[in-house]
């Protein structure tokens, strides 16, 4: 069995250091690019959302380097991602590719049972005892954790830091760095030491950088490819960026839902326009832009794929938001087309903007 | 106290419940006119970008009438089966218009979830208190809404030597505006129609068993359900599929029907607010067309690379 994932911003780091510590067979396809873009548009249907068609295209990439297994997480709705493997797999077979598929699926609509069946799927591969795979998952968490933290200290500090561009740059080494590396113990370790850089990087305090919270679509915040690395490029411009979706903050989040604990914070501050779950992560993207708001960002970004079904409720709520709080916000809604122009040119009028409100004379008011 | 009940999304499915229930309480109810042309326009104003065809018509429903009533029902329908949804627009219904639409009158905002009786009685007391805070009247008004609702049947079954399935979600098959007329159009041409909810439901349900995953949404199940059934059966002779652009869930459900069907004739409808309807007109003809020789002139058989009368073709 040789099992390939699809990407989603840093989670193939994560799996490279699991797979590697269970001495499980893997490929991981090249990061998403447009020729990924291109297969997975060909093949997917017309008005399906970006996500799907990437995976489409990040797997045919994976099958052809000798995969035969794909590994993929699941949801039981009502946003259209639970259904991904269903139609990944018609789309799959039709382009007559034999591979298994194993979802990771919600407790709630396989039963514990069935999940541990397909779990153990995976895990009967590896040659390590059960303490040593339960050692590999929680070092590849661990991994996943450090990562997003590095890269949120990044994004953050990329406002106040003192040579300009020595963030990227750490994260960029950071990520190499990493992958190149096949030994899941020196992995960590290496994040671990780059941790600690990007911690004592050199930052000025008294600059008062635009501060933008980026909210929105899980998978379009956090894969940068098809948010056209909305990311680097405002930590080009100097601006401090926050993102709360993370890969790590998606698997606590689902494990903290079976017992309702889940980002309390978040939920309670949804509640007041957004107060009931209506699928995909609309209510997470609510409460991030109150949150936004409340912290004193200067704005706030939302990204999510054309005709994404929750985030066009939460894109219909935004304006009361940004009227009652005072929070300017933009919408992005990416697709396969890749015309990068328009994009930039609305990013760039938006910090623009924020950087005019604050000289403003009713600044503050 | 004035109830204004809009006449979009599945209104046509539920209206009786839902008038019988506000009129059992003593509410004057206000229906808004059924889809036009004003209501089109104020709804896509008023209603965010990217939102379906539907959606945008029942803001301009919502627009028209909501200067008239005390209290406005917008049904938050979160699932009609147990763990099946409709669609996340239905979760955040009541909140899409509300941030939409400015002067709103007070809206109902209670989740309904429509799979067992007392949740849904859970319904009537939140959303009939604001009318009246007398629970046997409630009670009362919610038995006679049950009675009338369960009496109440949807569909189309008009079969003829040529039928057709006519799929698409509830709200569009009903609403003659939205759809450009096409059950008369299909019916002024000879062609027989059948709706979903014709299907036998143990054929649907064997080839609902037969997915990968249980569907979590009604419409994909009764939807891929019904044209698998009927293609099964070999009940019609073609499939027609209404769907609106940007639809979430028929970009999913219609690939699977196509790869369950592989050959067989079917027709996609995409409906947005464009409101020509002479490229509809020309595709159902071309449709109906091919369906007629296939059915009458050739048996059947696939008629590609063949010629229609190849006795008395020249070449």
């Amino acid at each position: 069995m040789k099992i390939t994932i699809p990407h989603m911003g840093n989670v193939y780091i994560a799996v490279k250091i699991l797979f590697d510590g269970l001495g499980i067979d893997y490929v991981i396809p090249p990061l998403n690019n447009k020729e990924a873009l291109s297969l997975g548009s060909k093949y997917s249907p017309e008005e399906i959302c970006l996500p799907l068609k990437l995976m489409i295209g990040n797997y045919i990439a994976g099958i052809k380097s000798g995969a035969d297994t794909i590994l993929l997480v699941g949801s039981c709705g009502p946003c259209r991602f639970g259904e991904y493997s269903e139609l990944q797999l018609k789309i799959l077979e039709y382009l007559e590719y034999n591979v298994d598929f194993i979802v990771i699926d919600a407790v709630k609509s396989i039963g514990m049972r069935e999940l541990f069946n397909r779990i153990q799927i995976v895990g009967s591969e590896s040659k390590k005892r059960f303490p040593g795979k339960i050692n590999s998952v929680i070092r590849a968490y661990n991994a996943m954790c450090i990562l997003d933290e590095i890269e949120s200290q990044a994004h953050f500090k990329a406002g106040y830091e003192k040579n300009k561009g020595e963030c990227k740059r750490l994260l960029n080494s950071c990520k190499s760095e990493v992958l190149s590396c096949n030994q899941p113990d020196k992995a960590l370790k290496i994040l671990k030491e780059y941790q600690k850089r990007i911690k004592n990087i050199a930052v000025d305090y008294s600059k008062n950088p635009i501060k933008v919270a980026i909210i929105g679509e899980i998978y379009t915040v956090i894969e940068p490819f098809t948010n056209l690395f909305i990311e680097d490029v405002l930590m080009d411009m100097s601006v401090s960026t926050k993102r709360n979706l993370t890969p790590s903050w998606w698997l606590k989040d689902m494990l903290l839902k079976i017992i309702k604990l889940n980002s309390m914070k978040l939920l309670k501050a949804s509640n007041e326009f957004l107060p009931l779950y209506i699928g995909g992560h609309a209510r997470e993207c609510v409460g991030e832009a109150v949150l936004a708001s409340r912290e004193g960002f200067d704005g706030a970004i939302q990204i999510f794929p054309m005709g994404c079904m929750p985030e066009i409720v939460s894109k219909a709520i935004l304006p009361t938001i940004s009227r009652e709080k005072k929070l300017p916000m933009l919408s992005l809604i990416v697709d396969e087309m890749t015309g990068e122009a328009g994009y930039m040119t609305r990013i760039e009028a938006f910090i623009d903007l924020l950087e005019r409100r604050r000289e403003h004379v009713f600044a503050g008011n | 106290m004035r109830v204004g009940i809009p006449k979009g999304l599945l209104y046509c499915k539920y209206h009786p419940f839902f008038e019988t229930f506000f009129h059992g309480l003593g509410a004057e109810i206000i229906n808004s006119e059924d889809t036009n042309k004003s209501i089109l326009n104020t709804g896509v104003k008023a209603c965010v970008d990217e939102a379906c065809l539907p959606v945008k018509i029942y803001h301009g429903h919502i627009a028209s009438i909501k200067d008239q009533c005390d209290l406005l029902v917008i049904p938050r329908i979160m699932q009609v089966y147990r763990n099946e949804y409709i669609c996340p627009k239905f979760c955040g219904l009541p909140e899409m218009v509300i941030h939409s639409i400015p002067d709103m009158p007070p809206v109902t905002l209670a989740p309904l979830y429509m799979h067992n009786k007392k949740s849904l009685y859970k319904w009537c007391i939140s959303s009939g208190s604001a009318i009246t805070r007398n629970r046997s009247k409630i009670k009362h008004a919610f038995e006679l809404a049950l009675k009338a609702q369960s009496n109440y049947k949807t569909g189309i079954l008009d079969q003829k030597d040529i039928t057709v399935m006519l799929a698409g979600h509830p709200y569009i098959v009903n609403d003659a505006f939205l759809n450009m007329n096409i059950v008369n159009k299909l019916k002024a041409k000879g062609i027989g129609i059948i709706t979903e909810e014709f299907a036998p439901s143990s054929i649907t349900e064997t080839q609902i068993k037969k997915l990968l995953k249980k569907p979590f949404w009604t419409f994909k199940r009764n939807l891929y359900g019904a044209s698998a059934a009927f293609y099964e059966q070999k009940k019609v002779h073609g499939i027609i599929y209404l769907s609106s652009f940007a639809c979430g869930i028929d970009s999913i459900v219609v690939d699977l029907i196509r790869f369950h069907i592989g050959e067989f004739p079917m027709l996609v409808i995409k409906l947005d607010e464009h409101t020509g309807e002479a490229g509809v007109d020309t595709r159902l003809e071309a449709f109906t067309d091919m369906l007629e020789r296939r059915v009458v002139n050739e048996n059947n058989h696939p008629s590609h690379g063949q010629c229609l009368y190849s006795s008395q073709n020249s070449i």
